[in-house]
C-alpha cells in the first residue's frame, strides 16, 4: 500500500502543482515587501491564463502566449498599482475589485472572441524539456533509481524549472542588491527611503508590476503547460493559497517556494491517498480538505508567528 | 496630482470596473425568430428560459445540452427563449426570480445544485412551470417536473467497454494490467450513479478488474483533472472514464500525454474536445437536449407533466453510448456485441444497475 502512495509521481506531481502557487507567492512576496498588499494575485493569474491561451490560439506559438500572459499580468497589476499607490485607496478593496474584474473580463472576452463562455478550444501544450526514456538498461536497482530521478527531476515543463530559478534569483537579489535593500526598506520604513532620495512611488510600482508578471507566468503555466485550454475561474483559489504560502514562507522568495511545495505535496498526497478510499472507507471530502486544513493551520500561526513588513498595506504620502 | 484629478480619476476607474464587470454577469438573450433556412417558424406564445449552473454555457456538457434543446424548441416550435448564466451559486435564486418575474414559463434550472432553489421558487411563483434537470423532488410541487436520467445505465455500458478493452490489446495504449479508472467531480449522489454504473458494467464482463475512483472536489479545475489522470495511469489504469465536467478535459490531456484511453461524458466528447481522437474511445451521452425539448413541447401542447419526475434511461434513449469514431475499426466485434447485449438486458429489466457504489 505504501509503495502505491510513495511513488515517483507523488513528488513530480507536488512539483507541478507547486509551480503556479510558487510563482504567484513569490510575486506576492515582492509586492508585500514593498509595502503593497496584493490579494489580486488570483485575478491576475486568471487573466494571464486567459491571455496565454487567447494569444496562442491566435498566433499558434505557445511561447508568444507565455509572453502575452506575462504582459497581461503586468497590465492588470498596473491597475492595482495605480489605485493603491497613486490614488492611495485601500489595497484590499482594490485587490478584491480586480479579482471580480478578472472573472467578469475573461468571461466577457471569451464571449466576444469565441462566441461562448465556458472553455476555450485546446492549444498544443508546451512539452517537457527532457524526454529521457523512463526505463533504462537491465532492470534492477540502478534502473529503479533512474526511474525515480527521471520522473521527479527530468519530467517537467520549462516553467516548472523557471520557478525554481526565479525563487533563488529573487532571494539573492532581495538580500544582495541595492534594489533588494530598497525593496525591503520600502515595506519597513518608506519615509527613510524617501529621505535618501529614492522614489517610494517608483519603487512600489516596480514591485507591483513584477508581482503581476510572476502571477501572469503562473497563469501561463496552468493553461499552456498543464491543461492546454482556458476555463472560466480555472485558477480555483490558487491565488489565495499563494498568499498563504507567502506568509508561511515569511515573506522570502525561497520560503514562498518551499511553502508552495508543501501545499503542492499535500495536494498530490491527497490524490494518492484517495486510491485507497475503497479499502479504508474514508470519504473523499476528507482528503480534499487536506491542503486547505494545512493552510488554516499555517495561517493560525501554529508554525510560528510570522511578522510581515511594518508598512505593508499603508499608502505612502509624501511630505 | 491634486485631489480633484484624483477624484475624477477614481470615478473614471470605478466606471471602467463597472462597465467591465457588468457584461461578465450579463445574460445571454436570444430572441431571434427567423431560422437560418429562411422559413418562418411556427409562432407560439410560450416563453421558455433556462438558468445554467456555474459551469455556464460553453461547458461542452449538460448546460450546452439543455441550451441546444431550447434552441431546437425555438426553431421547431417557435417559442421565445432566454438563458441566464449563473456565475456563482448565489446567482441561482436571482436568475430564476428575474425570469419568472418577466413571465417566462417553463423555466429550466439546469443542475443538481439548484434543487432547493427550485423548490423555493416554485412556491413563490405558483403560476410558473419549472423543469429541474438532474433534480429530484419529494414531493414534487405541482408546477415542477423533475428531469432525471439513469446515468448509471449509460455508465454501465461505458463500464462494459472499459472492462473488456483493458483485457484486450486492440490499441497500443492498452497495457497488460487489469486496471481501469474513474474520475469524479464531486462526491455527490449524482456522480456516484456514474461511478456505480461504470464499476458494475466493468465487473459484469471482467470480474477481476480493479477500478480506481478519484474525485477532484469540483467540476472546473482542469489542472487537478490532469493530476488525477496521471495518478490513475501510474496505477496502470489504461481506460479512464471521467464524470467531472471540465475537470475531465484535464484528464484527457493526461491520457494524451501518458498514453491511456478516455471515455467522455454527457455529450459525444469526440466532437467537442479538439485533438482528442486518438484517446477518445467513446462517450456516455446524456440527452438533456431531448428532455428539455420534450418538456417545452408538452407545455406548447398544454400537457405539462407537472408534479412528476420524468426519468430518462436507455429505454427512453435518454442516455446511451456515442460512436467509437477513430476506434470504430479497432474495437473488436465481441465488445460491440457485449454492449448490445447489456443494452438489451437493461431495457428488458434482466439487469438492474446499482445507483451507489
Amino acid at each position: 500500500m505504501l509503495a502505491d502512495i510513495i511513488t515517483p509521481d507523488l513528488f513530480a506531481s507536488a512539483l507541478r502543482m507547486a509551480t503556479p502557487l510558487a510563482l504567484a507567492a513569490i510575486g506576492g512576496t515582492i509586492c508585500e515587501r514593498s509595502g503593497v498588499v496584493n490579494i489580486a494575485l488570483e485575478g491576475i493569474m486568471l487573466c494571464g491564463a486567459f491571455a496565454g491561451v487567447a494569444v496562442t490560439l491566435a498566433v499558434g506559438n505557445a511561447w508568444v502566449g507565455v509572453l502575452a500572459a506575462i504582459a497581461a499580468g503586468v497590465a492588470i497589476a498596473a491597475i492595482h498599482a495605480f489605485t493603491s499607490i497613486n490614488l492611495r485607496s485601500d489595497q484590499v478593496v482594490s485587490g478584491t475589485a480586480i479579482n471580480i474584474l478578472a472573472l467578469g473580463l475573461t468571461g466577457f472576452l471569451m464571449e466576444i472572441l469565441y462566441g461562448h463562455p465556458g472553455t476555450t478550444e485546446a492549444v498544443e501544450t508546451i512539452k517537457p524539456i527532457f524526454r529521457f526514456a523512463s526505463e533504462r538498461g537491465g532492470g534492477g536497482f540502478l534502473a529503479e533509481v533512474w526511474h525515480w530521478v527521471n520522473t521527479i527531476l527530468f519530467s517537467h515543463t520549462p516553467i516548472v524549472y523557471m520557478a525554481i530559478i526565479i525563487a533563488i534569483a529573487m532571494q539573492w537579489a532581495m538580500y544582495n542588491t541595492r534594489w533588494g535593500l530598497h525593496l525591503r526598506a520600502l515595506g519597513e520604513h518608506p519615509r527613510a527611503v524617501d529621505t535618501v532620495g529614492v522614489s517610494v512611488l517608483r519603487g512600489r510600482w516596480v514591485a507591483v508590476l513584477i508581482s503581476g508578471a510572476l502571477a501572469g507566468l503562473a497563469g501561463a503555466n496552468l493553461t499552456l503547460e498543464q491543461v492546454g485550454s482556458f476555463t472560466e475561474n480555472m485558477t480555483n483559489g490558487r491565488g489565495f493559497i499563494a498568499l498563504a504560502a507567502n506568509i508561511f514562507g515569511r515573506w522570502t522568495p525561497v520560503g514562498s517556494y518551499g511553502a508552495s511545495l508543501l501545499f503542492g505535496f499535500a495536494d498530490a498526497l491527497q490524490i494518492k491517498l484517495q486510491i485507497f478510499r475503497g479499502e479504508i472507507n474514508i470519504p473523499p471530502q476528507f482528503f480534499l480538505m487536506l491542503p486547505y486544513i494545512l493552510t488554516v493551520i499555517v495561517l493560525a500561526g501554529v508554525v510560528g508567528r510570522s511578522v510581515g513588513p511594518a508598512a505593508v498595506g499603508k499608502p505612502y504620502e509624501k511630505g | 496630482m491634486n485631489s480633484k484629478t484624483i477624484r475624477v480619476l477614481s470615478v473614471l476607474l470605478a466606471l471602467i470596473l463597472l462597465v467591465a464587470f457588468v457584461p461578465g454577469c450579463a445574460k445571454k438573450t436570444d430572441t431571434g425568430t427567423g431560422t437560418s433556412d429562411g422559413t418562418t417558424p411556427p409562432k407560439s406564445t410560450v416563453k421558455a428560459a433556462m438558468v445554467t449552473d456555474v459551469g455556464g454555457l460553453g461547458d461542452k456538457s449538460f448546460n450546452d445540452g439543455a441550451y441546444s434543446g431550447l434552441q431546437r424548441a425555438e426553431k421547431e416550435l417557435g417559442v421565445e427563449i432566454k438563458v441566464l448564466e449563473s456565475k456563482e451559486i448565489t446567482d441561482y435564486e436571482s436568475n430564476i426570480d428575474q425570469l419568472a418575474t418577466a413571465g417566462f414559463t417553463p423555466i429550466f434550472a439546469v443542475g443538481f445544485l439548484m434543487t432547493d432553489t427550485v423548490s423555493k421558487m416554485a412556491t413563490a411563483f405558483p403560476d410558473t412551470q419549472f423543469g429541474g434537470v438532474d433534480e429530484f423532488f419529494d414531493p414534487v410541487p405541482a408546477n415542477v417536473v423533475g428531469l432525471n436520467f439513469k446515468e448509471e445505465e449509460g455508465s454501465y455500458l461505458a463500464g462494459v467497454v472499459a472492462g473488456l478493452a483493458t483485457k484486450d490489446s486492440f490499441d497500443s495504449k492498452l497495457n497488460a494490467d487489469n486496471v481501469i479508472g474513474f474520475v469524479g467531480g464531486m462526491d455527490i449522489p449524482l456522480i456516484q450513479k456514474f461511478e456505480a454504473g461504470f464499476i458494475a458494467g466493468a465487473k459484469s464482463v471482467n470480474p477481476d478488474v480493479k477500478v480506481i475512483s478519484l474525485y477532484a472536489g469540483n467540476f472546473t479545475d482542469q489542472a487537478k483533472g490532469k493530476e488525477l489522470g496521471y495518478s490513475l495511469i501510474e496505477q496502470k489504469a489504461d481506460v479512464i472514464y471521467a464524470a467531472a465536467g471540465q475537470v475531465g478535459l484535464g484528464t484527457v490531456e493526461a491520457c494524451k500525454d501518458k498514453g491511456a484511453l478516455f471515455i467522455g461524458v454527457d455529450v459525444d466528447q469526440y466532437e467537442t474536445v479538439a485533438n482528442s481522437g486518438d484517446v477518445m474511445l467513446t462517450s456516455m451521452i446524456k440527452r438533456v437536449d431531448n428532455a428539455v425539448f420534450e418538456t417545452i413541447k408538452a407545455v406548447v401542447d398544454g400537457s405539462f407533466p407537472g408534479g412528476t419526475i420524468k426519468v430518462f434511461g436507455l429505454a427512453e434513449e435518454g442516455v446511451g453510448l456515442a460512436p467509437f469514431h477513430d476506434f470504430e475499426s479497432k474495437v473488436p466485434q465481441a465488445i460491440k456485441d457485449a454492449v448490445e447485449k447489456a443494452r438489451t438486458d437493461i431495457i428488458a429489466g434482466t439487469i438492474t444497475v446499482p445507483t451507489a457504489p
